[in-house]
């Protein structure tokens, strides 16, 4: 099943996308949960809901009247950390789908992540780069982190401007453990302190992929003419787009990014650049698989 | 004729101007790129700012207002009208020629000034076009014929010459000299010849070389014996007469007074009548003066200015209030 980006513009349900994207990924994208004779039980552990019923312990229901959940999976060393951009310029909206965001865009693969690391039974938490500040969700396991990572997802809304180099560094205690690190942003600020603390991370041996996402207008230079448009981040000024400056207005922008693939590339952190108007889980595997060979 | 000032009434499109806001260019996209785009003035333009309505309603009005007092506008509201000139004693008379002349209903307007044709002309702006104007009462008969757009039917009475006496004071060793001169006269009017001058004298003939009493102060006197008045010295001479003007009023002397002969008393008779007493006004028949087409209504008559000045006044304190309110 294919989550085009208008259904995404249609729906606040982001459960619902992600079982849509998810379904329509199938299996075997990562190395699945080991499971079966040779896993050793450790624990047993209160259901939640969410839970899947499979791995309730009928018996210790019978014997206990309560529900449990067996833990017994070996757990995946690699913590999954999904990175968020949602500042301001991230509510740029996109010019041919009505209603659709870069932050929407965003938070759906990121989701989707969450939702595949949640299901091989990896750690995964959340860090949301928002209005100059942080806001950071522990990495955990199972389906009630998931649906923490859901809500903190669903709460972003595109304001402010990207945190300082300081309050970056402060929050970025979770960089102790060897982890993954999904960070999804437009990335047009560079060098900034959040491409600052990217590398930084990659330096410090973690796995950062990063995706860069744009939209169909911004790479035609496809704005309506004549009309004073204004930068969400920089209050003051304005500014003036037509057709004798679309081709400089290109030739800037291409340059800019060219600089921080050039330096994503150097630091060794596979980027993706994607247009919201692509499908979500054609963006979703790309990135992945992208992610996968590097 | 229309007031030239009407022509400012486009001043008027001034404070619809001044209401329209100067704003900035409100339909400003957002757009992260923007940074890659080339920075621009923001663009400035106007939009119209109708919340404040009230305070353009009353400059407006202010406006309008100023035009008009100073236009003098007029508005035609006066219907058939009779105009009774001042100085009418005779009501019983006045109701009848309004009976006779078919006004009975008609408003009755007392004529404020002597000037009967004059108030009437400044005023005729008042009157509907279909009116009728009846003129009654002690109407003198102008130079020239009235040039009204409207008929008027006159029906003139002359006052009758007051009967209130002149008092004369003579004061002279020759008294048998100057007494003719006033009792064979045969005009309108009473003349009283006393031989004490006091403050009813109008006229005081002095002929004696002592002073007159400080107190005395009449509008005429005739010097025979100019000894007293040292001011007649400097006096001009006109005709052998000579005047001047003092503290105690106007000072008259010849040569040749008292009047030897008639025709030398009849003379200084009639000068003294000419510029000290007004004219008799002559009634004019009773006539119908037609409307000329000519009638020219460039003359003001500031039947509405109070008006117009009072609501001003409030009209300008209204838009301070306002204007005040929609600042805070």
């Amino acid at each position: 099943m294919l989550v085009t980006s208008a259904q995404l513009a249609h729906t606040n349900d982001l459960d619902l996308i992600v079982r849509h994207v998810l379904a329509g990924l199938g299996h075997g994208l990562h190395a699945g949960r080991e499971r079966g004779a040779g896993v050793e039980f450790s624990e047993y552990r209160a259901y939640a809901p969410g839970d899947e019923w499979r791995r309730v312990d009928w018996k210790l229901l019978a014997r206990a009247d309560r529900y449990f959940v067996r833990e017994a999976e070996r757990d995946s060393h690699v913590a999954i950390w999904l990175w968020l951009d949602a500042t301001a310029s991230m509510g740029e909206p996109s010019r041919s789908v009505s209603g659709l965001t870069k932050l929407m865009y965003a938070r759906t693969v990121l989701a989707c992540i969450a939702a595949v690391a949640q299901r091989q039974g990896d750690a995964f938490g959340l860090v949301v780069c928002s209005g100059e500040g942080v806001r950071f969700t522990p990495a955990a396991r199972g389906p009630r982190q998931f649906h923490r990572v859901m809500a903190q997802l669903a709460k972003a809304e595109p304001e402010g401007m990207l945190p300082s180099t300081d309050t970056l560094r402060t929050n970025l205690h979770f960089a102790r453990a060897p982890s993954l690190i999904f960070a999804a942003s437009d990335f047009l600020d560079w060098p900034s302190p959040q491409a600052e603390a990217l590398l930084r991370l990659r330096r410090m041996r973690h796995d950062v992929r990063a995706l860069c996402l744009q939209t169909q207008a911004e790479r035609d230079a496809s704005f309506t003419v004549d009309k004073a448009y204004k930068d969400p981040e920089q209050g003051e000024g304005v500014f003036r787009f037509g057709s004798d400056v679309a081709a400089a207005y290109r030739q800037q922008r291409e340059a800019h990014f060219d600089q921080v693939i050039a330096a994503c590339r150097h630091n060794d952190i596979p980027t993706l650049s994607a247009c919201i108007e692509e499908p979500v889980p054609t963006v979703l595997r790309s990135w992945l698989r992208l992610a996968g060979r590097a | 004729m229309i007031s030239l000032w009407w022509f400012a009434l486009p001043v008027l499109l001034l404070p619809i101007w001044w209401h329209r806001q100067k704003k900035e260019r409100t339909d400003v996209a957002m757009l992260a790129t923007a940074r890659f785009l080339p920075a621009t003035s923001p663009e400035q333009q106007r939009v119209w700012r109708w919340l404040d309505v009230v305070l353009l309603l009353l400059r407006c009005l202010l406006l309008a207002t100023v035009i008009a007092w100073l236009a003098d506008m007029v508005v035609a509201w006066r219907g058939d009208a009779v105009l009774v000139a001042p100085g009418t004693t005779d009501t019983a008379w006045v109701d009848q020629q309004v009976a006779q002349a078919g006004f009975k209903g008609a408003d009755r307007i007392q004529v404020p000034e002597a000037d009967v044709f004059g108030w009437l002309a400044r005023h005729e702006r008042e009157w509907k076009n279909d009116a009728r104007l009846l003129l009654v009462g002690n109407v003198s008969m102008p130079a020239v014929r009235p040039q009204l757009a409207h008929a008027v039917t006159v029906r003139a009475k002359a006052a009758t010459v007051t009967d209130a006496p002149h008092y004369i004071a003579i004061v002279s060793a020759r008294p048998e000299r100057w007494t003719p001169l006033f009792t064979a006269l045969d005009a309108p009017r009473r003349f009283i010849v006393t031989k004490k001058p006091d403050a009813k004298s109008s006229l005081v003939i002095w002929d004696r070389p002592e002073a007159p009493p400080a107190n005395l102060k009449p509008s005429l006197w005739w010097i025979g014996d100019a000894s007293a008045f040292p001011e007649l010295k400097n006096a001009k001479t006109v005709d052998g007469l000579r005047y001047v003007d003092s503290a105690r009023g106007r000072l008259w002397a010849s040569r040749s007074w008292p009047a030897a002969d008639a025709q030398a008393a009849r003379d200084q008779f009639e000068t003294w009548q000419r510029l000290h007493f007004a004219p008799v006004p002559y009634a004019p028949a009773a006539q119908v003066i037609p409307a000329s087409a000519g009638a020219s209504h460039d003359q003001a008559s500031g039947a509405l200015r109070s008006l117009l000045a009072i609501a001003l006044l409030v009209l300008f304190a209204l838009e301070r209030i306002v204007a005040h309110a929609t600042r805070r």
